[in-house]
């Protein structure tokens, strides 16, 4: 058997693309415009997000068959909890002005509906393997996604990419100015409703 | 064993578990979140006298020497006296001077003050004319993103630089957020006294500027005393205290 077409390959790739949390299931949104300003911050919270999706994934997996029916979304949610602490105590001690300015949606990772939709209809029925690795491509793919929108939002709203101004001084001088809304939540939806119509176009012939 | 048994072991387990790796986390990564915290803070101290740019990265070190050659912590005693510590009697408030070819350049004080949601921790620079804001700055708070907090951001910030406490007269008046900015509501008297607002944040403007003017009219008795120049040159035998809350 091919290596893409083995289970575990499409585990990771499918939420990548054809089956992306974001643009396809409309998961995550509310983080995906706080948090893409600036690059930095969205590929921040995007590896913070792979990692607790991916562990708290594997982690439900390895006690679906012991978890009591009646306990379930508490059991899952303490997991989950558990590690966005500890993904936001690592940021606190290691990286701590970008910490700052995501401010309270590290916390919020709790609340995003990817991380317990996955726990619910993947890792509660499928092998740890398995599971691990649809937790890293759902965070692959919405990380993708934040950092489209941040690569747009700060090049055309800042000049900067990761903080670095790349638009030449002459632009500026010939009159180019920088696009002040794409610092605003609402240029994000606007950029994630032409993403998902690029997507649903393509994808239908 | 019943199945409501099992469950509630299974909670209590788990419960367990996620503690210990909580806790695990918390107290093993503490030493590195403290000094984070600490050179944060200097760093802000520095910001609010105009040594620290914003937007610029500086190392640890390079905040931490900077803060060591410029600022002197020292404590204000209830006639606006600036002591130490252990010599003050009564109560006594921290103060950061900034002192430069033997002489205070400026003055910064802690600011703690009630915010919408919580409390909003920054400092504010007075220059040594006892009535100038040299700058604000707030390191901690837990207003709304995108709202009222936005008063982390330097567009806020930067607006208080050059108001002053004082009105024309010479009176104490503190310094207030304007709604919804200072062109609209002001006279041209008060503008001196003002910053512009943030829309959509009436309530954490409120409540800063009753912050602000609840800890500058307890600093009074010390800016008054360098309105009046009394207080110019650098106190005696100053001893860089590391730190002071």
């Amino acid at each position: 058997m091919k290596l893409t077409q083995s289970k575990h390959f499409k585990a990771f790739s499918e939420p990548l693309i054809q089956n992306n949390p974001v643009s396809m299931q409309m998961l995550g949104i509310c983080s995906a415009l706080a948090v893409t300003v600036q690059m930095k911050t969205a590929i921040v919270m995007a590896l913070s997000l792979t990692f607790v999706l991916a562990f708290s994934n594997l982690s439900i997996s390895l006690m679906r068959n012991i978890i009591p029916r009646n306990i379930r979304m508490i059991v899952e949610l303490s997991v989950i909890a558990t590690l966005v602490i500890i993904a936001d105590q690592v940021l606190r001690a290691f990286f701590y002005d970008i910490s700052k300015q995501l401010s309270v949606f590290v916390g919020l990772i709790i609340t995003n509906c990817i991380v317990m939709g996955r726990a619910e209809t993947f890792a509660l029925g499928n092998s740890p393997g398995l599971s691990f690795l649809d937790g890293l491509g759902n965070g692959a793919g919405y990380g993708s996604v934040l950092i489209f929108v941040a690569l747009l939002r700060e090049t055309l709203g800042a000049g900067k990419f990761l903080g670095v101004g790349i638009i030449p001084d002459f632009l500026y001088r010939a009159g180019y100015e920088n696009m002040g809304f794409m610092q605003l939540a609402p240029a994000a939806f606007i950029i994630i409703g032409l993403l998902v119509w690029l997507q649903k176009s393509l994808t239908k012939s | 064993m019943s199945d409501n048994f099992k469950s509630v072991l299974f909670a209590l387990a788990t419960a367990v578990i996620c503690s210990l790796l909580l806790t695990a986390a918390s107290s093993g990564l503490k030493p590195f979140q403290e000094e984070n915290i600490e050179v944060d803070r200097k760093k802000n101290i520095l910001k609010s006298i105009g040594l620290v740019e914003d937007g610029r990265a500086y190392t640890f070190d390079a905040i931490k020497s900077m803060y060591a050659e410029n600022i002197t912590s020292m404590y204000v005693d209830e006639e606006g006296r600036i002591v130490e510590a252990d010599r003050a009697a009564g109560t006594v408030l921290p103060i950061y001077l900034f002192t430069r070819d033997e002489a205070i350049q400026a003055y910064v004080l802690p600011i703690d003050s009630r915010g919408l949601w919580g409390k909003i921790y920054g400092y504010l620079a007075l220059e040594s004319d006892g009535s100038t804001v040299s700058g604000f700055t707030v390191y901690q708070h837990s207003e709304t993103p995108g709202l009222g907090g936005e008063i982390e951001k330097s567009w806020f910030q930067k607006n208080f630089k050059g108001k002053r406490i004082v009105d024309h007269e010479g009176n104490f008046v503190s310094i207030g957020i304007a709604k919804p900015s200072v062109t609209v509501a002001m006279s041209e008297a008060e503008k001196a006294n003002y910053v512009d607002g943030i829309s959509g944040a009436t309530l954490t403007g409120r409540f800063l500027s009753a912050g602000l003017k609840e800890i500058l009219s307890e600093y009074e008795p010390v800016s008054i005393r360098f309105r009046s120049k009394e207080m110019l040159l650098k106190p005696q035998e100053p001893k860089a205290q590391e730190d002071g809350q």
